[in-house]
């Protein structure tokens, strides 16, 4: 079964193309890691799916059904929430604690009564190991504890897919841990996600599929093992020589 | 005329001044804070013509006197039109002053508002709209707080300015506090040629603000609770 399917895909910016024909699709409960030079497309992909830029041609279809064409506010709205984004930099809201952060959206879109949507948040903060934090201001929390917040936050609107843009390149290296193991959690827990990250061992181990990105083009695409044991394309393994150089 | 029989007379009517002075400063608040919104947003509209020319009234506004603009409110409808706008008497000067400095305070809100609202990160912004909210619970649940806490500053500033601004309204013959005062050098109820009730209104000018200085204070110190 296809849960998603983007054909074609195409993003320029003042006449310059930076997403060039991007087709994938995904199976429910896959994880995609997308890796890439800086420039390359990949959060760009990413706010296409999410709908915070509009693609200038392509598709993105969802359980079959298309997302793009309908373009009215009411439309995008509805467009967004089969996807959900973990941003590289939290964008917690700071004046709620992390409690009030995840159930905003969902009170706003009347998912539940106020004690239910307590419920399911304290139960998101449980997974993220952030239980006894509900009630801390954004500020009063770490990075890597933010980020977390802002996964859970993201989980409690149940997107169908579930984006990383970098979740863990703002933190310091000893929080990035932190991060990743909920990240590896969601998978057990069969999350669609989609992880762009430039942690390649992460990606190699938790990832079901690798998509390497250049100049707006998906270069290489394949299973972790394809793609970093036996690339195919030249821009491929010059990029895994340089990432490997850097660690 | 002692200086102690004097002092009831002169506290009457600095009194009475001081009330004018106040309902001034008042109503400009009541005006000119929800005008200054609606001007940012102009300032602000992605629709050229209308951001073009609210940011050309702004600039005119901010760019000449304030005590001209009173004039030309006071003086300049009933030029054009052959016939006064603003009725007769105090109230017709408490209404022309009243209409210049709401013109005029909301011009330097809309701008406080402006750089408050364009100094909230797009991140939040953008937060808002995966989470799937509409742009007007963005505003109301995510921007508004966070824009009242970084304007509570310069906003205060000009309040503060405000108070004693409201004796420009003289110039149209506004009875306020320093007119009140100046009527007992020119000679009124059998005072006259004394200047100390023109010093003694500063003291009212000096409390009032004081006041305000507490309350903003207050306010910054209840939204002290969040960061950012
Ligand atoms: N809003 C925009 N306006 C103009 N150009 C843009 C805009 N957003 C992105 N670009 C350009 O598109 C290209 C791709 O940017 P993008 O942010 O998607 O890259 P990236 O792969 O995420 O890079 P990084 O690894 O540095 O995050 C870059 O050349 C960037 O300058
Ligand atoms: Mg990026």
């Amino acid at each position: 079964m296809i849960l998603l399917e983007v054909n074609n895909l195409q993003k320029s910016f003042d006449g310059s193309a930076v997403l060039k024909n991007i087709s994938f699709s995904m199976e429910p409960g896959q994880v995609l890691a997308i890796i890439g030079s800086s420039g390359s497309g990949k959060t760009t992909l990413l706010r296409c799916l999410n709908f915070l830029e509009t693609p200038d041609a392509g598709e993105i279809i969802v359980k079959g059904q298309k997302l793009l064409g309908g373009a009215s506010e009411e439309q995008i709205r509805k467009n967004r929430l089969h996807f959900g984004l973990v941003f590289q930099n939290f964008n917690l809201f700071p004046q709620y604690t992390a409690l009030e952060n995840i159930t905003l959206a969902p009170s706003l879109l009347g998912l539940g009564s106020k004690q239910e949507l307590r419920d399911n948040a304290m139960r998101l903060l449980e997974q993220v190991g952030l239980r006894q934090k509900a009630d801390f201001y954004p500020y009063q929390l770490s990075g890597g504890q933010q980020q977390r917040i802002a996964i859970a936050r993201a989980l409690a609107l149940r997107p169908e897919v579930l984006c990383f843009d970098e979740p863990t390149s703002a933190l310091d290296p000893e929080l990035t841990g932190e991060v990743l193991r909920v990240i590896r959690g969601l998978k057990n827990k069969d999350n669609t996600m989609i992880v762009v990250t430039h942690e390649m061992e992460f990606a190699r181990s938790v990832a079901d599929v690798v998509i390497y990105m250049a100049d707006g083009v998906i270069e290489e695409m394949g299973t972790p093992e394809e793609v970093f044991e036996h690339p195919r394309s030249e821009k491929t393994k010059a990029f895994l020589r340089g990432a490997a150089s850097v660690l | 005329m002692t200086f102690l029989q004097q002092l009831p007379i002169v506290f009457g009517a600095l009194n009475v001044g001081f009330l004018q002075t106040l309902k001034l400063f008042g109503i400009t608040l009541v005006g000119a804070l929800p005008l200054g919104l609606i001007i940012a947003f102009g300032s602000m509209s992605r629709f050229r013509p209308l951001s073009i020319v609210t940011r050309f009234f702004v600039w005119i506004i901010r760019g000449t006197p304030l005590m001209i603009q009173l004039l030309i409110i006071f003086y300049f409808p009933s030029m054009a039109l052959g016939q006064p706008i603003w009725g007769s008497g105090e109230n017709g000067r408490f209404a022309a002053s009243a209409a210049a400095f709401i013109i005029n305070y909301a011009c330097y809100f809309s701008e406080i508002y402006r750089g408050g609202i364009q100094s909230i990160p797009v991140g939040q912004l953008e937060a808002g709209q995966v989470l799937g909210m509409t742009r007007g619970q963005i505003f109301v649940r995510i921007m508004l707080l966070q824009v009242i806490k970084r304007i509570v500053p310069p906003v205060s500033n000009e309040i503060i300015t405000l108070v004693k601004d409201t004796a420009l309204a003289r110039i149209i013959a506004l009875q306020e506090i320093i007119w009140a005062g100046t009527a007992f050098l020119k000679g009124s109820q059998g005072i006259s040629g004394q200047v100390w009730p023109l010093f003694f209104t500063a003291l009212y000018y000096l409390v009032f603000s004081g006041a305000l200085t507490l309350l903003f204070g207050w306010v910054e110190k209840r939204l002290d609770y969040f960061r950012g």
